[in-house]
Parts: structure tokens; sequence; C-alpha cells
């Protein structure tokens, strides 16, 4: 159903000599592409490379300041999303714009409801076009079910259809898959494969290069502001792309080092027995050495991230034993946990890291204020001075110190927030989602922090839902599954093949046997 | 060439000059807050006219009023101060003037020199009963803020409906034992409020500034007043960063409790007594209108002690303007309201940019 303007070919969208600048900051310089329908385009960049505001312009949202727009060679102006949408490019944005108390059939036609002729809303031809349109894009979905109970890939996918119903032939996808798990995203590909073939094109945005090589055919790469590369993702590896979003080489071997604390020597640090909150986990024992970089993975509701928190005292524990040093401590509170060397690096730093209303230096030393301070009065110099040294050995890109902490990109914001933990000199540091929204260079600068650190002999914790990462990094790994610990695995059986066995509920055992790498 | 050359840098430094205005207005909050003040305190200045024989005369009947609006608002504007720091947190304090009244009665039996005077009667009197009149009024104020902070933090009772209770628990407890009373409290106490300074009775005045100046370095200096930012501005990362996030807000409401009771000692000791039905009404009100005024977000976050100041004083400006102009009393409230909505207005458009 998608219209084709001359009929015969596919919509095409020419981008010329685009330019938008905030204020003094040049944020997209002069950047021509074009995107076809029938095609999947990745859109690459680091954060704050202009890949949003880039697609904001497309999808109405910003206006440019220079250059020009052509739809099937004709010039255009979007002034508003309402005019994108009409020329038939449609932006789905990271935060879904589903309303979760009504059921699909009346989101998909949210601000453009059927009326009947005495003005109520006609439920029936909405239903009824709903489950036209999912069947045309083979979606097995009952149009009546609340947004609700839906998952996030087939929230996604309700999106899609949205979209698809204004006769979108292009459709901007941000970030589509960073919040789904395996299973959703292939659900999710699987769509975007259907809506090729019906020669819709679409602008995938998005970090993983992995999916990018898999689903996409073109690319284009931007790098602070300009676009510094684009061509057939087939020509390409994932180390090029990545080397052309950073502007350098980029290491992808292993980092996972050759001695491991030996068994004996390493003196054991933190050490649980039965640890069970009564909902996320339950039953969980393990043992941390110092020095060691120990991974925690699995998919998503495996609790690793409840499990942590409780051990640092952000949550309630039912039953179980912590013991730091050999000797068993109760920890209630978080500054109790801090107080006995722990240190917690929180996932989703917006929510959980950063405290907006603060420049860079209070989110930097909001941990150690009572620590450094006498009679309640902080010693601000002495936070400046552990700052400074610690900006360095972090590669921390900023301006000024007093300065938002939202001034900085997504990985410099993560190395404020490890910098107030690194402060504390803890004995044990958990880091959750370290990477996460974090660009391929900060990535890799958090990685040799993480080994620098395991060098100067402190536990390490990292969980992560890349396994990836986890092989890369890890001297060991557990892996969880539905709360529980369903493996360990170290050295050769430390592969994502059996990771994933794992972590869906296989057994180690039967693993073993069968492994064949 | 030549003329655009020398054109260019006046030019310049003029658009330089504006644009750091501008970047000021629109960036620091409490600077375009004071110019609101300026502007306020010059239209009054010019309604005061200069019809009085000499300019000193003038400057004189200038200054009294200023003390007259700097002295009767002392005790809200030290009550704003505490209020800010509890918006700040992301809660909010409506039990304020039944706290007040509640710590005036106290204060009054403390201090009756009658037959009703609890430390007259266990033999203290003079100068040492007004001491520990302070004492343990500061003390039970700070004790009643503490068991609201109780309420919301441990009973996990959203402070809204906390101190909404406790605003009638207070009021009413204390119109119900202090049915009928006269107090008589000694000269002494009303000292506290009217020794005279150089002619001048500003003690109120002084209470304020005083401690308008520590709850500053409070806020700015102390890991109590960072903490209550981070608290206000995200409760969660707070608390994940080892911030004692019940520790904070129990110590907001005792401080407002404090702060409370310090307005009720200034209050009894000016007029000599209280009216226990009337006294502190809308108190809560001021002095949230000050603080929105000033800055401070209603969301908790953001806020400033400074801002607050400010607030209170271009409200009370106003209202002198508005007596001044001669403009009824029951339409007074009108123009506090626009300027609360017109304050907030002017915020979020700074925030949009």
């Amino acid at each position: 159903m998608p219209t084709f303007n001359n009929g015969s070919d596919c919509m095409l969208i020419e981008m010329k000599n685009i330019r938008k600048s905030f204020g003094s900051n040049d944020v997209i310089k002069d950047v021509s592409f074009s995107v076809k329908g029938g095609e999947i385009t990745a859109l690459l960049g680091e954060n704050g490379a202009g890949k949003s505001t880039l697609m904001n312009i497309l999808g109405g949202v910003l206006q440019m300041d220079g250059g020009s727009i052509l739809v099937d060679g004709e010039k255009v102006d979007f002034e508003t999303p309402a005019g994108s949408l009409e020329a038939g490019i449609a932006f789905i944005h990271q935060e879904l714009n589903l309303i979760n108390d009504l059921p699909i059939y009346e989101n998909m036609f949210l601000g453009r409801e059927i009326k009947t002729k005495r003005g109520s809303l006609d439920l029936k031809q909405m239903y009824q076009q709903t489950a036209e349109i999912f069947e045309r894009m083979n979606v097995d979905l009952d149009p009546g079910k609340m947004v609700r109970d839906l998952d996030a890939s087939y929230k996604q996918i309700v999106e899609i259809c949205r979209a698809m119903m204004t006769n979108a032939s292009i459709i901007i996808m941000d970030e589509p898959t960073t919040s789904l798990t395996d299973t959703e995203i292939k659900r999710v590909f699987k769509m975007m494969e259907t809506m090729k073939e019906q020669d819709v094109g679409i602008i995938f945005i998005s970090h993983k290069l992995n999916e990018v090589k898999q689903i996409c055919n073109r690319y284009l790469v931007l790098r602070d502001g300009n676009l510094v590369a684009e061509g057939n993702v087939s020509d390409v590896t994932t180390k090029v792309l990545a080397s052309h979003m950073v502007g350098y080489d980029v290491r992808t071997e292993s980092l996972r080092r050759e001695k491991t604390p030996d068994n004996e020597d390493g003196e054991e640090v933190l050490r649980v027995e039965g640890l069970t909150d009564g909902a996320s986990f339950r039953d969980i024992s393990f043992s941390v050495k110092a020095g060691e970089i120990v991974g925690v993975t699995g998919l998503l509701g495996d609790g690793r991230s409840e499990l942590f928190q409780a051990i640092f005292g952000a949550e309630k524990l039912l039953s179980g034993k912590i013991y730091l040093n050999g000797k068993e401590v109760e920890i209630n509170h978080t500054y109790q946990a801090i107080k006995e060397g722990i240190a917690y690096l929180p996932r989703n730093r917006k929510e959980n890291g950063i405290i907006k209303d603060m420049d860079i230096i209070e989110n930097a030393s909001i941990v150690t204020w009572p620590l450094f301070s006498r009679r309640g009065i902080i010693n601000i110099e002495r936070h400046r001075q552990t700052f400074f040294e610690q900006r360095d050995t972090l590669r921390l890109k900023m301006g000024d110190l007093q300065d938002r902490i939202t001034s900085l990109s997504g990985g410099n914001q993560q190395k404020v927030v490890l910098s107030k933990w690194l402060a504390v000199n803890p004995r044990i540091l958990v880091l959750d989602n370290p990477t996460q929204g974090v660009d391929v260079g900060a990535k890799e600068d958090i990685y040799d922090i993480i080994l620098k650190l395991a060098e100067q002999n402190i536990a390490i914790i990292v969980l992560s839902s890349e396994a990836q990462e986890i092989i890369r990094l890890c001297d060991l790994a557990l892996v969880m599954y539905h709360g529980v610990i369903q493996g360990e695995v170290r050295d050769e059986l430390m592969n994502e093949h059996t990771i994933m066995r794992l972590a869906t509920g296989g057994e180690l055992d039967v693993e073993r046997r069968e492994q064949p790498l | 060439m030549k003329a655009e050359f020398q054109n260019t840098p006046p030019v310049k430094q003029k658009k330089s000059l504006l644009e750091s205005f501008k970047h000021k207005w629109s960036n620091d909050p409490l600077f375009s807050i004071l110019i609101a003040l300026i502007v306020m305190v010059i239209l009054q200045t010019l309604t005061l006219g200069f019809d009085y024989g000499s300019v000193g005369e003038w400057f004189q009947a200038w200054i009294n009023n200023w003390i007259n609006i700097l002295r009767n608002n002392a005790g809200v504007g030290i009550v704003a101060l505490g209020m800010t720091f509890v918006i700040m947190t992301g809660g909010i304090d409506l039990a304020v003037g039944s706290t007040m009244v509640i710590t005036g009665a106290f204060a009054m039996y403390l201090l009756d020199t009658g037959s009703a005077g609890i430390l007259g009667a266990i033999g203290i009197d003079g100068v040492p009963a007004i001491i520990l009149t302070i004492i343990l009024v500061l003390g039970f104020g700070y004790l009643l803020g503490a068991l609201i902070g109780v309420t919301v933090t441990k009973g996990m009772v959203p402070p809204f409906i906390a101190t909404l209770g406790a605003m009638m628990i207070f009021r009413s407890v204390t119109q119900h034992f202090a049915q009928g009373y006269n107090t008589t409290v000694p000269m002494e106490f009303l000292q506290i409020s009217s020794f005279k300074i150089g002619n001048l009775m500003i003690m109120p005045i002084i209470y304020w500034a005083v401690i308008a100046l520590i709850l500053y370095y409070v806020s700015k200096r102390t890991t109590f007043g960072r903490q209550i930012i981070a608290v206000g501005s995200n409760e969660r990362a707070a608390k994940l960063s080892g911030v004692n996030v019940n520790k904070v807000k129990l110590r907001v409401y005792a401080l407002m409790g404090l702060l409370v009771s310090i307005a009720a000692i200034i209050q009894v000791s000016r007029i000599g007594s209280m009216d226990f039905s009337n006294a502190g009404r809308g108190m809560e009100m001021d002095a949230i209108a000050a603080a929105v005024v000033g800055g401070t977000n209603m969301l908790g976050g953001r806020g400033f002690i400074l801002g607050t100041v400010y607030g209170m004083l271009i409200i009370a400006v106003m209202n002198n303007l508005l007596n001044l102009f001669g403009v009824p009393p029951f339409l007074r409230e009108a123009f506090k309201g626009i300027i609360v909505i017109v304050a907030v207005l002017l915020q979020r458009k700074e925030k949009s940019v």
C-alpha cells in the first residue's frame, strides 16, 4: 500500500548540503546523502556525532540552517513533524509513543481517530483496519490487546505498523533494539525485512555494529557533523565501521589477562552464601578474589542487577550471608557498603547515575562529600585535586568543572560517574552495564581502567548483557538464569555459545560433552 | 572596507555587553530575579516621591518604610528559607503556620508571669527563664519537625498529606488547650524583638539576615546542603551514591520546625501575644510563594536561599506598592497570585532555551 509518487520507482530522498548549528556549536556541517526505498540504510556515529539532529531535521522536528531536502527530485520544506509524515517519512523515536492503557487498535489511530457520523469513535473500523495492516505485515497480534501487555518488541512492531498505515515510504528507526532481548530483536528484524520487500526504505540508527552487518544494505557514518564514510555494508567489516566512527583504528582483540590470580594465592575479598530476596534472585553463592575480574551475565530478568544492588545495600535481602575478607557483615544501607569498601556503578546512567541538577565536579564528588569533610563542611580543594588526578587517568574530555553534567557525551558522563567511585578507593568495584550508551572510544577507555584497577588488586565484578564484553574482559563469568546462577565458565569454556546456553537455562555438564569448539 | 573595519569593534562591543546581559538573564536565574526586585524597588521609590521638604527627610521616610517592610516579613522570610530546603528535596510543608501557633503557645505557657506559667511555677524567672524558654521552644519546634520528617521517611506518607495532617492537628490542639487563655508575657522577653539599635527596631531583620547567611553557607558548602539537591534531583542516584536519603529529609523537616519556632518567638516577642485561631494562617502559602518566585523548582533539585530572600522581598515590596497605590485590600491577594504565576512562567521559558 505505500504510494509511489511516480508509480514505478521507490521513493528517493536526497539531503543536500545540510547545515545546522546550536549557538556557536556547528552540529551538522554540510552533509549530503540520499536514501532509497527498498533499502535499509544504517546511520552510524558516536554520541554527539549529529545523527539525531540530522534525523530530526528530516523528521520535521528541527529546522535546518542551510541546505535542501528533495523527495523524488522535488524540493520540500518540513516545518513540522506532520509535514514530514505527510511526505511519507515516519520517525519512530527511541521512546515509543504508545499509550499503555489503550488497546492496540486505538493506539494505531491516535490523533487520527476514525469517527462515525454521530461523532463517536468508530471502534469497529479502527479494529478492522488494524487487523488488515497486521495481516499485510505478517504480524500475529490481536488488535484488541492492551498495549501494556505487549513486550518491548511488539510495541516496536505496533509503532512500525502505525507508520505503515500512514503510507510511510521511509521509516526512521532510532536505536530500536537497545531495550530488546535477542528473540525480540529477531522479531523486529523480520518485520524490517518484510517492509524492505514492500519497497519501504528504513534508516536504522544504531550503535550495535553486528546488527548493522546483519540487517542493513548501506551505511552512512557521521563524525563531528561530517559525513565521513558511506557505502555497501557487504564491503566492510565491523572493525572498519568502528574505526570510521571514532576516526582511528579500534582494537577488538581479547583483553583477557594471561595469568589470573591463582586459586591458592588470591585473597578472597567477597563471599556470599545463599542470598535470596524473595523476588528477583534466590540461593546465590559465589566468591571473588582480589585482583580478579568476574563477569556476571544473563538475559533480561536474570536478576543480576537486583542481586548486586542488594549486596550494595540499596535493596533488601530476605536471607543469606555476606562475608568481606572472611568476616561476616550486615549491609542495610548504601553508605554502609561504601564504608566496607564496596562501590557500585549502576546501570541506566540517566535514572541511577547522574544528577542532572548538579555540575560535573559535584557529580564526581557526591560519594566523598561526607568523607572529605570536617564538621559537615565540604573540602572543595581536596575534591578538585582528587578529580583532576582522575580526569587524566580516565581520559575525560570536558569543559569547565562547573559545567552541567548533561553537557557531556554519554561516555564522558559515565567516566564522571566512575570517577566518584574511584575517589573512595574501593576494595570491590561492581560495574553494572558500564558501557551502556557509551561510544566505541570511551568503551575501550573504560576497559583499560578496569584492567588497571584489577592490577591494583581491586576485585572487579562486571555485569553485562553483552557476552562479547564479558569474554573480552573477564577472567571468569557467572551466568544467571531467572534468579539463579546457572553456571560458572572460564578459560576455553568462556565463549558465546556456552554463555548463551546457560543464559537460556541450559546445563553446563551437557554443554561440556557437546562442546565442539 | 576601511569603514567596516573601523565600525566593527565598537558594534561588537555593544553587542557583547548586551549579549552578556542576555546570557546572564537566561542562564543565571538569580540574576533575573534580582533585576525584577530592583525594578520593583525603583518603582516603589518613585511612588514614594520627592514631595517631602528635603532629601534628608525623604530619605528618612524611605528608610523607615523599608524597615517596616523588612520587620513585618522577617517571620515569614525565615520560614520561607526552610521551605526552600523542603521544596528542594521534592517535598512541601503545609504545617508551618500551625507549628508556629503551637510553639508560640508553648513559649507563652513557659513564660507566663501569671498562674499558668510553667517556669514561674518551678521558681525560674527573669533572664534565666527567657533563655530556658528559647532553648525549649527551639527544641520543641525541632522535635515537631522531626516528627513530620519521620512520618514522611519511615512512614512513607507523602509530604503533602503528612503536613496537611500536622497542620490540622497542631492548630486544633493548641486552640483546644489554650481556650480563653490570656497571657502576660514578661517585658524582658519583648526585648527580643523590640530592642532598639540606635533608635531603630531592627532585631527581627537581623535575625532574618543572619539565618539567611548561615543557610546560604549551608546550602553551598556543606554535605547536608549539597545532599539536599542530590536527593531532590534524583533520589535513586543519590541513594546509590551512598547518600542517606531518609536522614537528609528528616533533617530538612526538623530544620523547618526549628525555623518556625524562631518565627514564633519573634512573633510572640513583637506583639506579646498570639491569636491562635488566625496567626500563621496562609503562612505556608506565602513561604512557598517566596521560594517559587525565588527560583525554587517545585519538583525538587533546584533552589536558592538568596533567591528566596529576593522572592520574599519582591512580594513584600509589591504589597507595599499596592498599599501606596491604595488598591483595595481584597484585591491584593490577586496580585500576589499573578506575581507567583508570572515568575514561574518566566523561569519555564529560561529552561526551554
